[in-house]
């Protein structure tokens, strides 16, 4: 590939997400079982697999899971909740009621032809009723059982009653308390009960977890290939999202230091920060000395600061340093708009004198202002899906760039049971009569 | 049953075969969004060889909290996410050192580099190099924006703080009325780096059943906003920019944190109908769970109705300590915690018990904990075995290994520079109690001194 342009322009013709559908998916060959209660983190799993082709189908009891109600202000869109219709995405959707002894023999069957099985049950209910891992396992030793709970499967809390929401997960990961505001000195709770522990507001407590078992599940079908076995998997949301807490195990342990919430600063780094502009704020990063030279000389302070006499970084990472200069810059960052330091970044990296090592300069947006962003339009992440129920629907979709198996969205969500009539004949060749039955049992 | 599954989990691990131990993984990758997910793969026992430029390499290994050291050695964050590796240090600008990175590459799975685009091109190690001798080759690139697009195309710089300003995530996660705020973490690198993963595994899937390799294009910013569910429909739906609501979930009622006796937060969730009607009876007010504000949960969520149950769970928490509130969501079910802290979760008992905090007993670090992987894989145990090295520590190993280089093949890599070791600098040399031995998988006659 001789040039720049020639290889940018063949990554766009094979990764271009609006010619995903003429490529093979990765996992068609795989069927998966998501029996996920009240846990979006299953979901979401399941809908990592379904993106990459994976045959999916979701079980619900008869009136639908709980998680289903789950959305923003008691909000619904066409009968849906709004956090469901982002993640019932390429998923067949089937009823069934495992409370009953006939709807789990249904259950094995199903077992006995797919690949993979999640759920989020209390540790123990599977067993209980007979369809834990070690029964299943007699019926397809193939069989990759992937549970996701607030505690995990084994341990000594293991058994607490309590149920897992992101809530509870990231407070308990340690990130919550080293996130947040710092308290302004002299001040209470009740005057800023913003300077508080502030937990992130969409839903990486179940996500992440979920995506550490999505990761899981590639790794065993991975070793079902070498070994031909299945296996367990255990995930506990709240050390999956402790997993990202990347210094304060270590801090802690080899110094006795606790991680504590830094503001918009950070303990890890200098220069890396949100800065408030004449519009709003921006993201400002170095982590090179020479980066924040670069930043220092682009606002002009080249000569006033003696930039070129910095040796090193490990000065301006103290804490009382960070604390003095954070003031400095945000008084000229003040100064500008934050398209202005936008632009200016890029031309530095064209011109400046340390170019092209020029500072990061990001904008901070609303959601609304990046939707509206045309790069992530043209890149195909944040553009409407036409599903067939419920019309067009934006969700974020088509992260993962690929040439040869790019993912895709074919549709976002179902209603409750809408693929019973499908699935049932797929898999038992059940038709209309049986299931009219199998309702009438409230078994479906 | 359970217990049958997973008895001994964590003593029996090291007596059982790992996942991915018949790949490898070559690494050229700095701070957090590159080597974090070869870290992954390396929790899960590919062979992950990491290759920096001497005799600095990884910008990560500044990354110090405050300055500060684990071991006067190596930085927290570079220590936590590098494990597991094989250190190769390789200065991919020379000639010499492009035709080391092709040999390897020929014999490798995947390929991980979190560069600028362009970067990997210029060094002829880029895609189209790699396949042309490898067409296996799993190939996938990590940036801010991706390969093409508008701020590609700009060559933008990034990393994890602009990708949490860009997609909206930051402005989500603050109070309102508040301007956005930063997480304490880099929730932006280690997602994409994890989310780079899963289409590795796919990618892989693929190729044990067809043959073919791939190339993939990953843009960290779109993958924090894959998990933002809600917000997109939210906002086409109504035409409304979504608003940040601090700690408490407006998707699920009641769930938030509360300020409670002993001055800290807890937190509390219990939307589910017995869950409610637990904490109803906890805080002794059982009619609640019946009021037809509160009784159903999308009527719950109503903002008016929403505002109300969580000021009289505010009002209650106040007069309880986080202890008794966790004691009360066990006893009826729903669910609490109190805001944990990083030594919270290191001493944890139960999460030592289950071997997620691992211990580690490291020739050069010593003996420590850390949180390992958190999957826990019953046939096929994930787990840490080392921590992190001196750039080209491993050089010798890799290339007699690996290459089969001879002695004097060696040297000359090393006298042309294509090779080298590390700096005498904190984060690049060993630590300072280091016996010049300790760690050394193959070593030659003068090693243990820095090269450089």
């Amino acid at each position: 590939m001789a040039d720049e342009q020639s290889w940018v322009d063949w990554v766009k013709e094979n990764t271009d997400p609006r010619a995903a559908h003429t490529k093979p998916e990765a996992l068609d060959d795989i069927t998966v079982l998501d029996l996920s209660c009240k846990s979006f983190a299953g979901c979401y799993c399941s809908s990592l697999l379904a993106e990459f082709g994976a045959n999916v189908i979701r079980i619900e009891p008869p009136e639908g899971d709980f998680i289903r109600t789950c959305t923003p202000y008691g909000m619904l869109y066409k009968g849906e909740g709004l956090n469901y219709l982002t993640e019932g995405r390429n998923k067949f959707h089937i009823t069934l009621n495992l409370k009953e002894q006939e709807g789990r023999e249904i259950l094995k069957g199903l077992v006995s032809q797919a690949d993979v099985l999640i759920e989020t049950f209390r540790p123990g209910v599977m067993d209980e009723w007979g369809i834990g891992y070690e029964q299943l396992k007699e019926i397809n030793p193939g069989l990759i059982f992937a549970s996701i709970t607030a505690n995990g499967q084994f341990g000594p809390l293991s058994q607490s009653r309590m149920p897992d929401y992101d809530n509870i997960a990231q407070a308990k990961s340690g990130i919550q308390s080293a996130t947040g505001e710092v308290m302004p000195e002299g001040k209470c709770y009740d005057e800023c009960p913003w300077a508080v522990p502030t937990k992130a507001g969409s839903w990486i407590g179940w996500a992440q977890p979920a995506t550490f078992m999505a990761v899981g599940i590639m790794a065993a079908l991975h070793w079902r290939v070498i070994n031909g076995e299945g296996q367990a998997l255990d995930v506990a949301t709240n050390e999956a999202y402790a997993r990202f807490d990347n210094d304060g195990a270590l801090w802690y342990e080899g110094a006795g230091v606790v991680l504590e919430r830094f503001g918009s600063l950070i303990p890890g780094g200098w220069l890396y920060c949100f800065a408030p502009t004449m519009d709003g704020a921006v993201f400002l990063g170095g982590l090179r000395l020479e980066m924040w030279q670069a930043f220092a000389d682009m606002i002009g302070k080249w000569d006033e600061w003696d930039a070129g006499s910095w040796k090193d970084l490990s000065y301006f990472t103290r804490k009382e340093n960070q604390l003095a200069w954070a003031p400095v810059i945000f008084a000229e960052t003040r100064k500008y708009t934050n398209q202005e330091l936008v632009n200016m970044s890029i031309e530095y990296g064209k011109k400046g004198r340390l170019a092209p090592i020029t500072p990061v300069v990001a904008p901070v947006c609303s959601p609304m202002e990046t939707m509206k962003d045309e790069n992530w339009l043209k890149r195909g992440v944040l553009v409407p899906v036409k599903d067939p129920v419920f019309g067009e629907v934006m969700v974020a979709q088509a992260q993962h760039k690929m040439t040869e198996t790019p993912i895709r969205t074919k549709w976002v969500c179902r209603p409750v049971g809408y693929d019973n009539g499908h699935i049932y004949l797929k898999y038992f060749g059940f038709g209309p009569s049986k299931l009219k039955e199998l309702k009438g049992d409230g078994l479906i | 049953m359970a217990e049958k599954t997973w008895k001994n989990y964590r003593d029996k691990k090291h007596f059982k075969p790992l996942p991915l131990k018949d790949i490898r993984v070559l690494e050229v990758g700095t701070l957090i969004l590159g080597p974090v997910g070869p870290g992954f793969a390396a929790l899960m026992g590919a062979e992950v060889i990491k290759c920096e430029i001497p005799p600095l390499g990884d910008t990560a290994r500044n990354m110090t909290p405050f300055g500060y050291m684990f071991r006067g050695a190596f930085p927290p964050t570079f220590t936590h996410i590098n494990v597991n590796k094989y250190w190769l240090g390789l200065d991919l600008h020379k000639p010499e050192g492009q035709k080391v990175f092709l040999e390897l590459a020929a014999k490798s799975d995947v390929i991980q580099t979190n560069l600028r685009p362009g970067v990997m091109e210029k060094w002829n190690a880029g895609y189209f190099h790699i396949k042309e001798i490898n067409p296996r080759i799993i190939y996938i690139s990590k940036t801010g924006f991706g390969e093409w697009g508008p701020y590609a195309a700009e060559n933008r710089p990034s990393n994890d703080g602009a990708a949490q300003g860009l997609c909206g995530y930051a402005w989500m996660s603050s109070f309102s009325g508040q301007p956005p705020l930063k997480s304490g973490v880099y929730p932006c690198d280690d997602y994409g780096g994890l989310m780079g993963e899963m289409a590795i595994l796919a990618a892989l899937h693929h190729r044990d059943r067809t043959g073919r390799g791939q190339f993939i294009d990953l843009a960290q910013t779109e993958n924090i906003m894959r998990l933002m569910s809600w917000i997109w429909p939210y906002q086409h739906i109504t035409g409304n920019t979504a608003m940040p609501s601090g700690n408490r979930d407006v998707s699920i009622c009641p769930a938030d944190s509360f300020y409670c006796k002993d001055c800290g937060l807890v937190a509390i969730a219990a939307p589910a109908p017995e869950e409610f009607k637990g904490l109803c009876t906890a805080m002794g007010r059982p009619e609640l769970a019946e009021d037809p504000r509160f009784k159903d949960h999308l009527t719950r969520l109503k903002e008016e109705n929403a505002t109300e149950i969580l000021k009289i769970i505010a009002d209650w928490s106040r007069t309880k300590s986080a202890g008794e509130i966790e004691e009360l969501a066990e006893k009826h079910g729903f669910a609490a915690s109190r805001v944990k802290t990083a030594k919270d979760v290191v001493e944890d008992k139960h999460s030592r018990e289950r071997g997620f905090v691992a211990e580690i007993d490291d020739p050069l670090l010593g003996r420590y904990h850390d949180y390992g992987f958190p999957v826990m894989m019953s046939k096929t145990p994930p787990r840490v075995n080392w921590g992190v090295r001196p750039v080209g520590f491993d050089n010798e190993y890799v290339l007699t290994h690996l290459l089969g280089k001879t002695e004097d093949e060696i040297k000359g890599l090393y006298e042309c520079r294509a090779i080298g070791k590390w700096a005498d600098l904190p984060g690049r040399k060993p630590p300072s109690d280091w016996d010049g031995r300790s760690g050394i998988i193959m070593a030659r006659d003068g090693d243990g001194e820095g090269k450089e």
